[in-house]
């Protein structure tokens, strides 16, 4: 199973990542690159990306496309600033023919913040209500918190057997 | 920017002159690719070593060795290739020095010309915008009529369906009122049946009471009659009493009669008894005259009786006297007797004396006899006279008494006659009395009777009359109770029949006002059916008009979808319009900044030309210390040269070496030993490191050059607004620019002056170029970070399992701008690498540059 991670930088998606396979909250930085795990969740084991979420490295998260079962969209709730970019963002990606197929779960991350957005907020503020043909969901995170993970990979873990 | 292009340029031109033209690059490569592919071979080998026993491995040694054998045999083949390559890379330099001058030249040629042609073009671009702005501002002004004109068609249409639906529900209140009117006037009827129900049973109660009011007139009525018949049964015998008292009265009258002629007849008799008593009376009369004669006579014959008595009284007084006197002497000698004599003596004496006494008595006797019978002789004489008188009187009396018997007997006869007739009279009077008290009694009986009859009938006729008087009062009470008791038994009748009359009325009102309520019922019930059918009808035509309320419902929705979509539409299309507005204003403001733009722009056009000749003129400078680092390229490429003839030398050695080590090993090879072998792979991978650094460096240069040009178009299609401040920016990025293109070539010099030596090594490249990514601004932060995902992707690339290599290779891919071919055998490379078996995949195309010639980096 190959999974992204991808967001506008700074949603916290290295942090997700190592929460998810270490189960600790790590000190990143921002990641020039790609972070690459395996994360073993309920026996099943997942190729995570972390992608880098810079402005000028965004245009080689299409290099990581194909092959790819399942995007993990994080976004910062509490950005309401970029909430535009995050959804333009988010609609080029799911243009891409090679992510047709891919389930899609978005994260509304930073719920601990005070001015974080609700999810169905963000739902709002991404368009997902409009998107067809694809499986998605919404889960309110906070990585740091380590809150939401667990449902939202239990949900795509159903989803993935489901699809299978 | 420039800077790099400039370095690279002094670098290449340290490297060409000995290389010659762009084929040692490629030679690097292949020795690279070479070099990989024998380690993917060792790396095969090794993987399989585990599996394999010695003797293979022996062999593959074997083959290995062989392998190298041909491989030093290629190397020395190369080796002669670079001597050759060598001097046509010397013609290369030269021709590329010439073409670069000619390219220069070309190029500002060009540019001036390509800036004159733009300078126009923007006129022209201008000029057309406007026509098309103008165009399109018509198109839009039409639009927007049109979209004005829709708008109010959709207003009328939205108006039109609100008074539709005003409309409606207008109808379906009005439906509401109606059938809240229908179902009120339904209950008020409802009610009013009640209430007249109520009424008829108040009626029917009112009825009975009546009913029992007559029944109870009627007993009371006939308990009347029972009396009216007693109170005539009471007259009758009232009346029959009345009748016997007047038989008696009659009978009593008649009695009275009797009476009366009984008293005529007494006093008839009476008169008789009174003239018989005026008879005797008057025969009375006369003998009472002749009893007063008589009574005359025999009061003087008295009167002579008298004196002759008196006489004899007086005799006899004289007589008594001397009795007396004589008695006196007898009581005096009897006493004396008595006294002195013995009492015998005395009575001798005394009887003596009394015989004396007595004879004197007897003597006065006989005396007194002899005057007696002397005055018996005068007295019989007197006495014959008396008698005579007495016989006269005897007669007389006789006659008297003949006439006193007469009388007496008539007195008698007349006094018993009267007697009887007092008697009779008495009687009568008694009976008189009797039949008069009798008559008195019954008179008084009768008057008593009459009274009591007159009372009695006064008061039977009081009675009667009160009877009557009361019988009449009674009756008339009674009658005038019948009366009032028939008229009020005719009242209550009248009342009762008024009543019943009035019931009846009021029944037959009521059975009126009953069929009236039944036929209003059954006109109601009709009305009710007709309004029920009409409810039906209604309910059809209502669920007709729900069906149709709710069509036009869904009709309204559907235009109020329409219509919120046409508002929607209308709303986007205003905000279309608004934008369009805003764009046209926007755009006019554009336009007119444009045109100001335009009039800045050919301004700067002029400045720009002014510019391009100050950049001419800085090319120039450019070109010259281009040409100063073509002097000093080629200056190193004497070095590289001299470096070449070293690496030659060595090589000659490093062959002799070979040959005599390949001479003693296994004499296959003799000109090139293993340490020159491993040198000269070492000064390769120097140089395919250079090659790549340089290659890099050029790739960087391009990568720039299509971001100055993108730059140039984007400052050629920015805003006008944002025109200024970009081309500000722009400006300032130049003025950076520019101060660095003049700050470079020193720095560049000094760094190929620290640096003049054949083999700079990646880190001082690296190094320097960190620095110039450092230095410059937002623009190469993005050329930092890609270069940093560059390194860092590669690093992932070169580090990680093939299985996820395999995943970066799209990446890198692109990173490095690899064809499609390069890409499918980094592919291969690693499908082969990661599979046992197949084999290598050959290099092909554009892997081998200096077979293809192209020079696709160039332009």
């Amino acid at each position: 199973m190959r999974i992204l991670i991808l967001g506008l930088d700074g949603a916290g998606k290295t942090t997700i990542l190592y929460r998810l396979q270490v189960g600790e909250v790590v000190t990143t930085i921002p990641t020039i690159g790609f972070n690459v795990e395996t994360v073993t969740y309920k026996n099943l084991k997942f190729q995570v990306w972390d992608l880098g979420g810079q402005t000028s490295i965004r245009p080689y998260w299409r290099c990581y496309y194909s092959n790819t079962d399942a995007v993990i969209y994080v976004v910062d709730s509490s950005d309401r600033d970029r909430m535009g970019i995050s959804k333009s963002e988010l609609v080029a990606m799911l243009e891409e023919e090679e992510l047709k197929k891919a389930i899609l779960v978005v994260f509304a991350n930073k719920q601990d913040m005070e001015q974080a957005m609700t999810p169905t907020e963000v739902a709002n503020a991404l368009g997902l209500p409009a998107l067809k043909d694809r499986k998605w969901q919404i889960f309110k995170t906070s990585a740091t918190k380590g809150t939401g993970l667990d449902e939202a990979m239990e949900w795509l873990v159903e989803a993935l057997k489901s699809r299978q | 920017m420039f800077a790099k292009l400039k370095k690279k340029i002094a670098e290449e031109a340290a490297t060409a002159p000995r290389t010659g033209g762009r084929i040692p690059r490629s030679m690097s490569k292949e020795s690279i690719t070479s070099v990989g592919a024998d380690s993917g071979d060792d790396f095969a080998s090794d993987g399989s070593s585990s599996r394999d026993d010695l003797p293979s491995q022996i062999l593959r040694k074997n083959d290995h060795i062989r392998k190298l054998e041909a491989k030093l045999a290629d190397y020395a083949e190369q080796l002669r290739l670079l001597q050759k390559t060598k001097d046509k890379l010397e013609i290369a330099l030269e021709k590329h020095q010439d073409s670069s001058m000619r390219k220069l030249q070309d190029q500002n040629e060009s540019y001036q010309s390509n800036r004159a042609k733009m300078a126009e073009g923007m006129a022209l671009a201008l000029e057309k915008k406007d026509q098309e702005w103008m165009d399109k501002m018509t198109a839009l002004e039409q639009e927007k009529e049109a979209l004005s004109a829709r708008l109010s068609e959709m207003t009328e249409q939205s108006l039109s369906l609100f008074q539709k639906r005003d409309d409606l529900d207008e109808l379906e209140g009005f439906q509401q009122q109606e059938l809240a009117k229908v179902k009120h006037m339904l209950l008020r009827r409802e009610e009013q049946l009640g209430q007249q129900e109520r009424k008829l049973q108040q009626k029917e109660g009112e009825l009975q009471t009546a009913k029992q009011a007559l029944a109870e007139a009627q007993s009371r009525l006939r308990a009347l009659g029972q009396e009216h018949q007693e109170s005539g049964r009471l007259n009758t015998e009232l009346k029959a009493e009345r009748e016997e008292l007047l038989l008696e009265q009659e009978e009593m009258e008649l009695k009275i009669s009797q009476l009366e002629s009984k008293e005529q007849e007494l006093q008839q008799l009476i008169q008789q008894v009174s003239e018989d008593f005026q008879q005797s009376q008057q025969n009375t009369q006369s003998l009472e005259k002749s009893l007063a004669a008589l009574q005359k006579e025999h009061d003087e014959l008295k009167l002579q009786h008298e004196q002759h008595k008196q006489k004899a009284l007086v005799e006899e007084e004289e007589r008594e006297r001397t009795l007396g006197d004589l008695q006196e002497k007898v009581s005096s000698l009897e006493r004396r007797l008595e006294s002195d004599l013995s009492e015998d003596e005395h009575l001798q004496e005394l009887l003596k004396e009394k015989c004396c006494l007595e004879q004197r008595l007897e003597e006065a006797r006989a005396q007194l006899l002899q005057e007696r019978t002397s005055h018996s002789s005068t007295f019989s004489s007197q006495e014959a006279q008396i008698s005579k008188l007495n016989s006269n009187v005897a007669e007389l009396q006789t006659l008297l008494r003949h006439k006193d018997d007469s009388n007496k007997a008539y007195r008698e006869r007349t006094d018993a006659q009267i007697a009887s007739l007092e008697q009779q009279a008495q009687e009568f009077s008694q009976k008189l009395k009797n039949t008069e008290q009798l008559l008195a009694a019954s008179e008084a009986q009768t008057q008593t009777l009459q009274a009591g009859w007159g009372e009695e009938r006064e008061r039977l006729q009081q009675q009667v009359a009160t009877q009557r008087q009361r019988g009449l009062e009674r009756c008339a009470r009674l009658e005038e109770q019948l009366t009032a008791a028939q008229t009020q038994k005719d009242a209550e009748i009248a009342t009762a029949q008024e009543a019943k009359r009035e019931l009846e009325e009021q029944k037959a009102e009521l059975e009126r006002r009953h069929a009236e309520v039944e036929s209003s019922l059954h006109a109601r019930t009709q009305e009710l059916q007709q309004a029920r059918a009409e409810i039906s009808s209604r309910q059809t035509v209502s669920v007709e008009i729900a069906k149709a309320l709710e069509d036009s419902r869904k009709q309204k929705e559907e235009l109020q979808l329409q219509v919120g979509e046409l508002t929607v539409s209308q709303q986007s299309l205003q905000q279309e319009v608004t934008q369009l507005t805003e764009q046209v204003a926007q755009k006019e403001t554009e336009i007119r900044g444009l045109q100001e733009a335009l009039s800045a722009a050919r301004a700067e056009t002029e400045q720009m030309q002014a510019q391009a000749t100050q950049r001419d003129q800085e090319h120039e400078a450019q070109l010259a210390a281009l040409r100063q680092e073509v002097i000093s390229q080629t200056e190193q490429l004497d070095s590289c040269q001299s470096r070449v003839s070293d690496l030659q030398e060595e090589l000659e050695t490093m062959s002799g070496q070979l040959q005599s080590s390949e001479v003693r090993e296994e004499e296959q090879n003799g000109t090139v030993t293993v340490d020159d072998l491993d040198q000269l792979q070492k000064i390769n991978k120097d140089l395919e490191q250079q090659l790549g650094e340089k290659n890099m460096t050029i790739k960087q240069l391009h990568q720039r050059l299509a971001e100055l040009k993108r730059t140039f178009q984007k400052e050629l299609k920015l805003k006008p607004d944002s025109e200024t401040d970009g081309k500000e920016k722009v400006l300032e990025g130049r003025g950076d620019r520019q101060e660095r293109q003049t700050d470079r070539p020193s720095a560049e010099t000094s760094a190929s002056a620290v640096a003049p030596t054949p083999a700079p090594g990646p880190s001082p490249a690296s190094r320097s170029f960190g620095t110039t990514v450092i230095n410059s601004s937002d623009l190469n932060d993005s050329r930092e970070i890609n270069f940093e995902y560059l390194k860092h992707v590669v690093l992932k690339f070169m580090s990680c399992r093939e299985a996820e290599a395999f995943h970066l290779i799209r990446a890198v891919s692109v990173l490095l701008h690899f064809t499609p071919e390069e890409e499918d055998m980094l592919k291969q490379t690693l499908e082969y690498k990661m599979s046992w078996f197949g084999s290598k995949p050959s290099p092909k195309g554009i892997i081998r540059p200096s077979i293809s010639a192209s020079s696709n980096h160039w332009s």
